[in-house]
């Protein structure tokens, strides 16, 4: 199956800060994949470079064989790690938005999941509680029908019902045939969702293996794994 | 996608600058009746409030051009290096046509501000004056009259066509280069991971020193590789109108040709920073 996201010898360098080293990454559709690492490991700037938000140092990155450009922004959908929508627009006319750009955006499926929640379409963002526009955010950003998802810190920063509603959201809703990765060091709370971890250390790819075959190797959950490895 | 963009950048400063059009326009009518009453009311209290909406109208006007310039710098600021730069430069769209919407609609305020000022300008004139405006559009002369005074002054409905085309499209390239000018500065000064304000700052004011002195002399070498002999005869004893219009024009000519490099310039100056150097926080 050809990969949708591949990084060959992918290198970020912020002036003498080397955030990412030679990365060697394939990723194929149909996968839910956790990005973890902990604070300062290069799991954004590996989000930012697959946006094309930031340029390679050395090496390439490519989403379904095309380096990013307008090409592969339209099958890519993102969840950045902060509040990014403009907070004078109201959710009709971020939905109007979505529409205009993304042709895979499906307003019936955002309409339902607002409706679910309560959130009316003539509310502002201004006016919405920090868990509220979190939940807007995920509402547009799942309801394109991609062929990637790249989820930065989705459940950072909420309470824990937010968290599970998060969670359950994205496992609901993503198309199938799209791969999602999610970046978090909350592990325990996304391991139930996963099909597959990469852990990511000081820019490096310390491991990439399926949640099944961790459990199967070295007899322990994925958070176990993950603070045996990434022990102080 | 241009087309797309430029609906919802308008969307977006619209909702700013038609408030402030009323509003001036509510002032200007204000003030227009206020100057009309004044001459023919004499109460003490009315004059103070006539003289309040005076100011009010005085501010109105410079708080609409300092507004229109503002958000110009602001739009560009929050919706492409702020927060909001994470959803439009995930668009499935280039950088060129990001930078071409927020282009087109600040110059498109720029121009309707200043449109609109000038018109409230006109007609509060009007108020001043004790000519209606009706009689000053009847003393005007006639199309056919206008070409003859023309004919007489030995100056061609062309070359009037010619000047006039000539300064329109400097205004344009000035309004251009104006916004160009934040926009590169702010480009550039965002390619820095701290003080990301000041180094735009020192951007706006480095770029303004260079371009004044190359630019200057870009303008100087222009002039007399496009003089054709039209200098000199400015200052033999037959020069007429037509030459003075034929020197404008190429003083004009010379300095749209800088204005259009230096436009060339900044563009490329905001487009590859933010393709190459993006550095949102």
């Amino acid at each position: 199956m050809k990969p949708i996201l591949e990084c060959k010898a992918l290198s970020k360098r912020f002036g003498n800060v080397l955030a990412l080293d030679t990365v060697e990454l394939s990723i194929e559709p149909g996968r839910v994949v956790g990005l973890l690492g902990p604070n300062g490991s290069g799991k954004t700037t590996l989000i930012k470079l697959a946006n094309g938000l930031l340029t390679p140092s050395s090496g390439e990155i490519l989403i379904a064989g095309q380096k990013p450009g307008p090409n592969s922004k339209s099958i890519v959908s993102y969840l950045p790690d902060r509040p990014y929508l403009a907070d004078w627009m109201n959710v009709r006319q971020l939905m109007d938005f979505f529409a205009d750009f993304y042709g895979d955006f499906r307003c019936d499926k955002a309409r339902e999941m607002l409706a679910r929640l309560g959130i009316e379409e003539n509310m502002r963002i201004k006016q919405m509680s920090k868990g509220t526009r979190e939940k807007v955010q995920l509402i547009l950003v799942m309801s394109r029908e991609a062929g990637l998802y790249l989820l930065d810190e989705p459940i950072g920063g909420v309470d824990p019902a937010t968290r599970d509603y998060i969670l359950d959201t994205i496992i609901r809703n993503y198309n199938p045939e799209a791969a999602v990765i999610l970046s978090t060091h909350l592990i325990a709370d996304v391991e139930q969702v996963l099909d597959d971890v990469i852990f990511i250390n000081r820019g490096r790819i310390v491991l990439q293996s399926s949640v099944d075959d961790i459990r199967a190797e070295h007899g322990t959950s994925v958070d176990g794994y993950f603070r045996e490895v990434f022990k102080c | 996608m241009l087309g797309k963009l430029l609906k919802h950048e308008f969307r977006a400063t619209g909702r700013i600058m038609l408030p402030v059009f009323g509003v001036l326009l509510i002032l200007s009518m204000l003030f227009n009746v206020s100057v009309r009453l004044s001459g023919k009311i004499d109460f003490p209290l009315l004059r103070i409030f006539f003289g309040l909406v005076g100011v009010a109208f005085v501010v109105g006007i410079i708080a609409a051009e300092l507004l229109s310039l503002i958000l110009m710098i602001y739009r560009f600021y929050r919706n492409m290096l702020g927060d909001e730069g994470y959803l439009m430069f995930t668009l499935p769209t280039d950088v060129h046509a990001l930078v071409w919407s927020k282009l087109i609609v600040s110059f498109v305020w720029l121009l309707l501000t200043n449109l609109l000022i000038l018109l409230i300008m006109f007609f509060t004139a009007f108020s001043f004056s004790q000519t209606g405006l009706q009689e000053v559009f009847r003393q005007l002369p006639s199309w056919a009259e206008t070409r003859q005074m023309l004919a007489e002054l030995g100056i061609s409905v062309g070359m009037l066509t010619g000047l006039a085309l000539e300064g329109l499209l400097i205004l344009l390239l000035a309004g251009l280069t104006v916004c160009l000018h934040f926009y590169a500065s702010m480009s550039l000064g965002h390619m820095f991971s701290r003080r990301k304000i000041l180094w735009s700052v020192l951007f706006f004011v480095g770029i303004s020193f260079t371009f004044r002195f190359l630019l200057s002399g870009l303008f100087l070498l222009l002039i007399p590789a496009l003089d054709q002999g039209r200098l000199q005869v400015l200052f033999t004893d037959g020069a007429g109108l037509t030459d003075i219009i034929r020197v404008m024009m190429l003083i004009m000519g010379a300095g749209g040709l800088v204005s259009l490099a230096e436009s060339v310039i900044l563009y490329l100056a905001t487009t590859l920073s933010l393709q190459k150097r993006l550095n949102l926080a």
